[in-house]
């Protein structure tokens, strides 16, 4: 599989990132056959939480029996300096591994939360004294919030890696600020940080749940994702062409193995096949019904 | 709203800025955007369809008022309240081989998408009048579709929709020109060719444009001989459900230039 620099980390990080919530809804057997079938396409890069219910916990067993192999990200949605203290204790003992490569500020959404991680109590204080201490290798963010705010981020944390963020054909097709994730590509490629692709492949949002209870939902993804082997490849070979470093897998254990074949057979895309996608996706959702044309 | 893609990959190399442009066939306002989005002096959206008038004005010309924004954020746009039109739009009713231009009156001609709905007797009218409205040195960008494969199952549809479209009117609905063929007919124009490109391969034909065909063939079927009529409508409905949506075909820019 191929690999990209991760910013300045100076990890190289395999095209595909293994999220590992997908661990969540297996058994441990079914968890460590996991994690030995994407390390057997070659995946160096696997993401986890510890509010991905027991994903921590299920990882623990192959990732401290393969440790040297594994580049491990991990997160925190605390954003004091005791919590984020806390947290990361946590998640090193339900990993069981003594320090994390990646920990990273976990779905920052408003202006208030990076005063506050910035801060002088905030959460990055107690990041920094981790790395010291080599608790923690390096510092990045993951955000589904305004592409502004991640911007922002950019330009305030000095010692930033790596930012997680949201891309995708839907995403792309929309010109206005709220989804100009492009830019936020474009800034942390200007600065060398990592870029790591999320909802590479949502198809859109679930039915109410009046509709649609969420115990009957078929796939344990927070949005609807495209399930078609055709189409996982087409949203891999896209999130990866736009030049993230990593593209992270879909967080349903069904979805995965599709993901490491396209990932592991990727060779790029050229820019008409990345427009068909984008106009492709943009009718689908268009609110202006009879266009014959694109 | 949203400027397609196919839209900003045909514009963007492309000087937009300060001309005065006329958007030939204007459809549901993509390329009229485009124009107006690249800083367009003056855009003339030229359409002979009250409805693709109408929508053009709705989704264009209504400033801060975007029909693509469904999910209800603020917009951006400055909008003092008076008149929230784009002084800079001009949407024109009339048809193209009678352009309401005087000559040598515009310094860009996009035709997005537009001669495919020509038969070659209207393309050739629409051509001579596109060399008239033209100042020298003007630029045309005319982007259109390959005739699709021969194993594509949209053909069929369009087929279809073709065979109504003769019966109904006496001429086709869609002609799929070869870029070579429309390069050369421009370039016997007077036309400089300046550069091709690949807009969309493959084409995605989605289940809303299959619809819409469908629809369009069914509308067309309507006003043909009875037992025809019929035939070609159900034919249609159930070719579009047959093919759902396909990906087929290529889209293509062409650039042209008048000499000065």
């Amino acid at each position: 599989m191929q690999t990209r620099s991760l910013g300045d980390t100076g990890h190289d990080s395999t095209v595909m990132t293994f999220g590992a919530i997908a661990l969540n809804w297996l058994e441990q057997e079914g968890a460590n056959q996991l994690v030995e079938h994407v390390l057997d396409y070659g995946v160096n890069h696997v993401d986890v939480a510890p509010t991905y219910g027991d994903a921590e916990l299920k990882l623990g067993p192959k990732l401290r029996q393969h440790r040297e192999e594994i580049f491990l990200g991990c997160k925190t949605q605390e954003r004091t300096y005791e919590g984020a203290w806390r947290t990361l204790d946590r998640s090193l003992n339900r990993l069981g591994v003594d320090a994390i490569d990646l920990y990273q500020v976990h779905g920052l959404e408003y202006d208030e939360e990076l005063d506050a991680i910035t801060g002088d109590d905030g959460a990055l204080a107690a990041f920094r004294e981790a790395k010291e201490q080599g608790l923690i290798d390096h510092i990045g963010l993951t955000s589904h919030g305004h592409p502004d705010l991640v911007l922002d981020a950019l330009d305030r944390i000095d010692d930033l890696e790596s930012v997680m963020f949201p891309l995708n054909p839907v995403v792309a097709g929309k010109d206005d600020d709220e989804h100009d994730y492009e830019a936020v590509l474009a800034r942390a490629d200007e600065r060398n940080v990592g870029t790591l692709g999320i909802k590479a492949f949502a198809g859109g949002t679930w039915p109410s749940t009046d509709e649609l209870p969420e115990s009957d939902r078929p796939f344990a993804n927070w949005y609807r994702p495209v399930t078609a082997p055709d189409e996982i490849r087409e949203r891999f070979d896209f999130a990866a062409a736009q030049g993230l470093t990593s593209v992270v897998s879909a967080g349903d254990p069904k979805l995965v193995t599709m993901i490491l074949e396209a990932a592991a057979d990727y060779d790029g895309m050229d820019e008409a096949a990345r427009r068909s996608l984008i106009e492709r996706v943009r009718h689908d959702e268009s609110p202006v019904p009879e266009q014959l044309h694109h | 709203m949203n400027v397609p893609e196919t839209v900003a990959t045909a514009l963007d190399d492309r000087e937009v800025a300060g001309t005065r442009c006329l958007e030939a066939g204007a459809g549901a306002g993509n390329a009229t955007a485009g124009l107006l989005a690249n800083g367009a002096a003056r855009v003339y959206a030229v359409t002979d369809d009250s409805e693709h008038a109408r929508t053009t004005r709705r989704r264009v010309g209504d400033v801060g008022d975007d029909t693509d924004d469904s999910g209800g954020g603020d917009s951006n746009d400055t909008d003092d309240g008076t008149d929230s039109r784009d002084d800079r739009l001009a949407v024109v009713e009339a048809d193209l081989r009678a352009v309401p231009l005087p000559d040598d009156s515009v310094d860009l001609i996009t035709a997005h998408g537009l001669c495919n709905v020509l038969d070659p007797a209207a393309l050739s009218a629409v051509a001579e009048e596109f060399s008239r409205v033209a100042a020298a040195g003007a630029r045309l960008v005319v982007d259109d579709y390959d005739p699709l494969p021969d194993g594509a199952a949209i053909r069929e549809l369009f087929a279809v929709e073709n065979a109504a479209s003769e019966l109904a009117r006496g001429r086709p609905a869609l002609t799929f020109y070869p870029a070579a063929f429309l390069r050369r007919l421009f370039a016997g124009r007077g036309w400089e060719f300046e550069r091709e490109r690949t807009l969309l391969e493959p084409v995605p034909w989605t289940e809303s444009h299959v619809a819409a065909h469908a629809d369009e063939a069914v509308s067309m079927a309507a006003e043909c001989p009875e037992g025809a009529g019929d035939a070609l409508a159900a034919a249609s409905r159930g070719l579009a459900s047959e093919i759902g949506s396909e990906s087929v075909g290529r889209m293509y820019s062409l650039a042209f230039r008048l000499p000065r």
